[in-house]
């Protein structure tokens, strides 16, 4: 693609250029034939935004017009102009019903609980891997802790349970070698929380890592010299220029990561759930997927949904505004 | 510069903050539907019960393609996530030309088939030679509001029993059991004995996460206990588990378990897990389907070619006072049904050519291929006509798969097998019908059943298991099951009795 020589090589005249165009008219006209005058001028930028556009209008928007459903009792066959309308029945029917709260309460807690220990898990890591001396050895601690980044839910919750069941599974063998009794890690759901977050844990933390092992590259290495001089150990110069050096990069991953704050992800608890554990597992994607793909209840499933993408969205501009009247850049 | 940055970065964050709720309406989106109108190919979504699908160029469905002269290709859909798939598909109304419904009780289904999305085929059955002659009784048991949307596979009624391993028996001096009170002390006897004679930890029962729907629903009703709907004394039609024979079943199954007499995290247990533990001898009982000893018998051989596994399969175990009695895990004989999309099969025409297929795959040349496979590539004819697989391997990956696909009727020949177990599984099977208990509110209709059944149902099912392992007592799982009934459960009683009552 040709790059408008304009805008890569004279921005500032292209704006001394507008302006003084723009003196020379009224005000409410001036809007209106610069708006256009400007697609125009950039329409090489329009274009190469376009099939990034298209792509969030056809996957994201477009279906947003089936949410339409979660307002009727859907039929397939009669489909959505067919479809009765019941108006708020569904939303009714989910801020009436006892499994309402519960859904509430495990999805917050789970979420609460990967905020504050899977989410700083990868922060420390970074920053000891990045006083390591050896390269060698911080390169393959690095590339062995992301490699379960690469394994699906399917195996990971695999690989534990077989360690983990009570009928022979290798650390209840243990346990019981050693005297114990048997530990329902599966079925108990005590056990259900801590397990949730330490595979995710497990198979995230390695993979960022690298994102804030990227951003320690970018610190000046001529301040941790001036700091030596000043007498600061490694700790002082630790707290003092790697930690606010990436806060930008922490406060925009804490951001995005907030914006999955309901979204816990489907599959992973989905492959744990099991009848003993449902009342402190079941989370508003198992639930939209038993309620709807599994029971075919599709427009109720869809209220909740709708709800849960409602509440992440008011969370996420929330967690913006904060961060930005806290003088930090923000994601948007 | 601001507008248009504003305006592009808030795009992508917006749709991330309502992807959540979009995602559930999208997905149906990419579906395949059917493309059978105007003599395109025919679709048919069908489901495989084993762990991997057939090739499209294998010997089957070349085979049936020059046999029937039609052209035709499979959608494969897992048996562990065939209500998924079909409610998907269902939902985006993209289904096959033909699609494969084994569950006609799933409350999706039931207001699928009533809404028009699939061909009423009763008056068009008469005209093809094949579909003419399926029973009766089978035609009647797969209606649904007095309609056909599909042509019926015929079943046996029931195909459940006990299987125990007769080598452990034999080992520990043991009797085959024909009650449930000598089945326990079986149970009893391998958990505690060392029936593999290797000193090995064994247990009786090895049950799976499915329990409360197929193996214990089994059990149940040697107890007394109905299949899913039963008519209690006052002439209503009750969910089973509100029975008192159910729950007299649960408390002895209870008992077992807390003895240790089943594998005691059966509630995580998936089917593959189940006969991997089965063939590695964990546990010698299983309550199951009589055909499955084959199957058990050739798992074992796999993993050690010596073995003396032996089991004895038993159709005929009663309880207490309770007549001999099983419950029908086929619907009553009716498999499911084959139904044609009236979307996608928009003429008559189009739905007759999609008939004729099926008429044709009944052929018994087609039924052989569908069964038993190429004579001299998977199978053997001995001096008497029985079939002898002679490469297991190849039959499993070849024809196993379309197992569930292979469409009867009252002629279809049941192939005797130089296998005796198999021989002796059919021969059982068939002297199950006259004791089958069958479902009755199959024929019946509900609305409150197709909306809310489905949760009702999962709420039970956990509190079944969570009495099993010791969560909670009797009085807590009755009251989860008292908790359903105003979540539907009395709309669902009164209408299945009100619909019962108007067909007498």
């Amino acid at each position: 693609m040709v790059a408008d020589p304009e805008i890569d090589t004279r921005p500032d005249a292209t704006v001394g250029a507008h302006d003084a165009a723009a003196a020379q008219r009224p005000p409410v006209q001036r809007r209106r034939t610069s708006l256009a005058r400007r697609m125009w001028r950039y329409r090489t930028l329009y274009l190469m935004a376009l099939p990034g556009i298209v792509y969030f209008l056809v996957f994201k928007y477009l279906p947003m017009g089936g949410l339409i459903i979660s307002f009727q009792e859907y039929r397939p066959f009669l489909g959505i102009l067919g479809s009765p309308w019941v108006g708020f029945e569904h939303f009714v029917r989910l801020f009436t019903e006892d499994t309402f709260f519960m859904l509430l309460r495990n999805t917050l807690v789970l979420s609460l609980l990967l905020m504050l220990i899977s989410f700083p898990v990868p922060i420390v890591l970074a920053l000891l891997l990045n006083e390591l001396r050896s390269k060698i050895f911080q390169r393959s601690v690095q590339t062995i802790i992301y490699i379960p980044h690469f394994m699906s839910w399917v195996i990971v919750v695999s690989i534990f349970y077989v360690m983990l069941t009570t009928d022979s599974g290798a650390i209840n063998n243990l346990i019981v070698a050693l005297g114990g009794e048997p530990i329902g890690f599966l079925t108990d759901p005590d056990w259900l929380r801590p397990m949730y977050v330490f595979q995710h844990v497990w198979r995230t933390a390695g993979w960022g890592t690298i994102v804030y092992l990227a951003a320690l590259t970018a610190v000046d290495m001529s301040l941790y010299e001036a700091a030596e001089i000043d007498g600061a150990n490694r700790w002082k110069q630790t707290w003092h220029i790697t930690l606010p050096a990436i806060r930008a990069t922490i406060i925009v991953l804490f951001i995005l990561s907030i914006g999955d704050f309901l979204e816990l992800g489907f599959e992973h608890m989905f492959l744990l759930l099991n009848s003993m554990n449902r009342e402190v597992g079941e989370i508003f994607d198992t639930f939209v997927y038993t309620a709807g793909i599994q029971n075919g209840q599709l427009s109720f499933a869809t209220a909740v949904g709708l709800f849960k993408g409602l509440v992440g969205l008011i969370l996420v501009v929330g967690a913006n505004s904060l961060a930005k009247r806290l003088g930090e850049e923000g994601v948007y | 510069m601001m507008q248009r940055r504003t305006l592009l970065k808030s795009l992508p964050l917006a749709a991330a903050g309502l992807a959540g709720a979009g995602a559930l309406t999208s997905c149906g989106s990419s579906g395949s539907g059917g493309e059978g109108g105007s003599n395109g190919e025919l679709t048919w979504m069908s489901v495989v019960h084993t762990p991997t699908t057939p090739e499209a160029s294998g010997p089957v469905e070349t085979g049936l393609k020059e046999m029937t002269g039609a052209s035709f290709s499979y959608q494969w859909v897992p048996d562990a996530s065939k209500e998924e798939k079909v409610n998907a598909a269902l939902a985006s109304s993209s289904v096959a030309d033909i699609t494969t419904l084994n569950q006609l009780v799933m409350p999706s289904i039931r207001s699928a088939l009533t809404s028009g999305l699939f061909w009423d085929v009763e008056e068009h059955l008469a005209e093809f030679p094949n579909l003419a002659r399926i029973n009766e009784a089978v035609i009647a048991g797969a209606k649904v509001d007095g309609a056909l949307y599909g042509v019926p596979f015929q079943q046996p009624l029931a195909r459940y029993g006990v299987l125990v391993r007769k080598d452990w028996l034999d080992r520990l001096g043991l009797e085959v059991p024909h009650t449930v009170e000598a089945l326990g002390e079986v149970a009893q006897a391998f958990t505690e004995g060392d029936p593999t004679g290797t000193g090995a930890a064994t247990t009786g029962f090895i049950d799976r996460a499915e329990s409360f729907a197929v193996g214990f629903r089994s059990l149940a009703g040697y107890f007394g206990a109905g299949c899913k709907f039963e008519l209690d004394p006052s002439g209503k039609v009750v969910p089973t588990f509100t029975t008192d024979a159910f729950k007299e079943a649960m408390e002895w199954y209870r008992n077992a378990y807390a003895n240790g007499w089943v594998n005691q995290e059966f509630v995580t247990m998936q089917k593959q897990n189940q006969e991997q533990a089965i063939a590695q001898d964990k546990g010698g009982i299983v309550v199951t389907g009589l055909f499955s000893g084959r199957g058990y018998t050739t798992l074992a051989e796999s993993i050690d070619p010596e073995t003396e596994v032996e089991w004895a399969l038993i159709n005929d175990m009663t309880y207490a006072d309770v007549p001999r009695r099983i419950v029908s895990d086929t619907g009553g004989g009716m498999g499911g049904l084959m139904s044609f999309s009236t979307q996608s099969l928009s003429t008559e025409d189009d739905l007759h050519r999609a008939l004729s297929l099926i008429d044709a795959l009944m052929e018994p040349d087609c039924h052989l291929l569908m069964s038993n496979g190429v004579e001299g590539t998977h199978f053997e004819k001995d001096a008497n006509g029985a079939i002898e697989i002679i490469d297991q391997t190849l039959w499993e990956q070849q024809i196993q798969p379309y197992a569930g696909s292979i469409p009867t009727n009252d002629d279809t020949p049941l192939y005797r097998s130089t296998d005796e177990m198999v021989n002796l599984a059919n021969e059982l099977i068939s002297e199950n019908d006259e004791y089958a208990v069958i479902d009755v509110s199959q024929p019946l209709t509900s609305v409150a059943y197709d909306t809310s059944w489905g949760t009702i149902h999962q709420a039970v099912n956990d509190a079944y298991n969570q009495y099993m392992v010791g969560q909670i007592d009797m009085a807590g799982f009755e009251d989860v099951v008292d908790q359903q009934r105003s979540a539907g459960m009395d709309d669902v009683i009164a209408e299945f009795t009100a619909s019962y009552e108007s067909t007498l």
